[in-house]
């Protein structure tokens, strides 16, 4: 009955702080970062908990001072505020200091695995994956797939969020380490290393035209090792030379080449 | 380029802007699905599905965790394809302009998306002030406020953008200094970068290496195969 009945409290609040968190970055800057939009969003379930417009003025300022975190993840951190909120308005001993520690920690936790998880890990492979299948397809199907997948995780994740950092409340560092993050991850380095050997392969055999054409080939291998050297690297760390600006450069060179052997490459 | 397609182009960029960080990140500001609805407005799906995923490619192994700065993706997006797809004549795209254009937009798209960010901080601290002084709807306005001002920041670097690709094309058309290339001239390019960026971005483990190895049969086999040309 416990369990029914944490289900059922703030349950329309929690899906208005879910909706709302697709606008937690509207107001994303360098000095209170999401705090603006993680505010806004938590918004429903203080008014909820705290009927007093004063008292909900003052709980939500408290808020607005700084908050950052992965923003498909943040929910978490948003249903764990409800449920601290409700300890705090209690009058639970202690209950705001540890509401402060907890999202103090839970900032860095959350970036950490929602980037991990979403910006290195499924948006570089299902990005790779649809970028070779409409090369080879000529369709925009493999786009509408991409969207439809990541939003199908990254927004599933979203509304999750709420609910299960409400149920965890302090103790949502369980939720956390949950082996769907860390399978996740090494699903999405999976499927954008098989993305990454479909395209060595279709472009070495693009570039041989089919047949045995050495001179197609050993372009490839031109281009391939020039990307490699040149800096295809991870965004801002490369030391070399930015990844667009390889692509530049080789794009410029086969160019050269194409014009030069009058509109055909080798 | 008529002034319906300019204006449809200039929309869409409100919104890809507003979709690359404000506003939910569905990923529709993405090149790979910016490249065939610009394809769509300018009257050529075929080439804005092919420099969709070409660009998506070049953008591929930039990864925005942390405090990394990061070239705007969106407007590369839009107004690569746009210069690949309205200076191609019969085949041949002008590559290395349309990648030099995306590759400028990158650069200047995150300028601008910096001073979103700094134009951000004086409304949030406006927002706290209101809600110091008893106004719970503060927030919400600030939000709106600043949804406003991004889709007409978004709206108005497509329009410059817009001009700037159309001087150019004009200059460039027919001219070897645009890095002419063909389809097959860019999959090869694109290919190599996808499998360069994906090694890089995941590494090769021994059970990765299986994967790769998976993916470079099923891609040769393919095109070598599968009638993919």
């Amino acid at each position: 009955m416990a369990e029914r009945g944490l289900s059922h409290r703030l349950r329309k609040e929690r899906r208005s702080v879910a909706l709302r968190s697709t606008l937690i970055q509207a107001v994303w800057n360098y000095d209170s970062l999401q705090a603006v939009g993680f505010g806004w969003a938590i918004l429903p379930g203080l008014e909820r908990i705290r009927p007093d417009r004063d008292e909900c003025a003052a709980r939500l300022h408290e808020h607005l001072e700084s908050f950052n975190a992965n923003p498909y993840l943040a929910t978490v951190a948003m249903g764990v505020t409800l449920r601290l909120e409700e300890e705090v308005a209690r009058g639970a001993a202690g209950a705001e200091r540890r509401l402060e520690r907890l999202l103090r920690a839970l900032r860095g936790s959350l970036g950490a695995i929602g980037d991990e998880l979403f910006w290195v890990g499924w948006r570089p492979a299902l990005g790779g994956a649809a970028a070779i299948a409409a090369l080879a397809s000529g369709s925009m199907w493999p786009a509408v797939v991409f969207i439809v997948a990541w939003n199908a995780l990254a927004q599933g994740v979203r509304a999750a969020g709420v609910r299960a950092g409400f149920a965890g409340g302090a103790g949502v560092a369980r939720v956390l380490q949950d082996p769907f993050w860390s399978r996740s991850r090494a699903a999405a380095g999976m499927v954008g290393t098989f993305a990454a050997g479909a395209s060595l392969g279709a472009g070495a055999a693009w570039a041989a035209g089919g047949t045995s054409n050495w001179g197609g080939a050993l372009v490839f291998l031109a281009v391939v090792a020039l990307l490699w050297l040149g800096g295809a690297r991870t965004g801002s760390r490369s030391r070399v030379l930015s990844p667009g600006f390889a692509f530049f450069v080789v794009v410029t060179l086969l160019g050269a080449i194409f014009h030069l052997s009058a509109g055909a490459l080798p | 380029m008529t002034a319906i397609q300019a204006g449809a182009l200039i929309g869409f960029g409100a919104v890809a802007f507003l979709d690359q960080w404000p506003v939910l990140q569905s990923m529709i500001s993405r090149p790979i699905v910016i490249g065939p609805v610009v394809g769509a407005i300018l009257g050529d799906p075929g080439g804005g599905v092919l420099w969709g995923a070409v660009l998506e490619a070049m953008q591929l192994a930039v990864l925005p965790v942390g405090a990394a700065r990061y070239p705007d993706a969106a407007l590369a997006g839009l107004l690569g394809t746009t210069a690949a797809v309205t200076g191609a004549a019969d085949g041949v795209y002008p590559a290395a302009w349309a990648v030099a254009i995306a590759l400028a937009a990158g650069w200047g798209g995150d300028t601008v998306g910096r001073a979103q960010r700094r134009w951000n901080g004086r409304t949030a601290e406006r927002v706290r002030a209101r809600v110091a002084a008893g106004h719970l709807e503060a927030p919400g306005r600030g939000i709106a406020v600043a949804l406003i001002r991004g889709a007409a920041i978004g709206a108005a670097q497509v329009a410059v953008g817009l001009a700037i690709v159309a001087a150019g094309s004009w200059l460039l058309r027919g001219s070897p200094w645009a890095g002419p290339l063909d389809a097959r001239g860019l999959r090869i390019a694109a290919g190599a970068m996808i499998a360069v960026g994906g090694v890089r971005a995941f590494g090769l483990g021994r059970r990765r290496a299986v994967a790769l190895g998976l993916g470079v049969a099923m891609g040769v086999g393919l095109v070598a195969w599968g009638g993919v040309t």
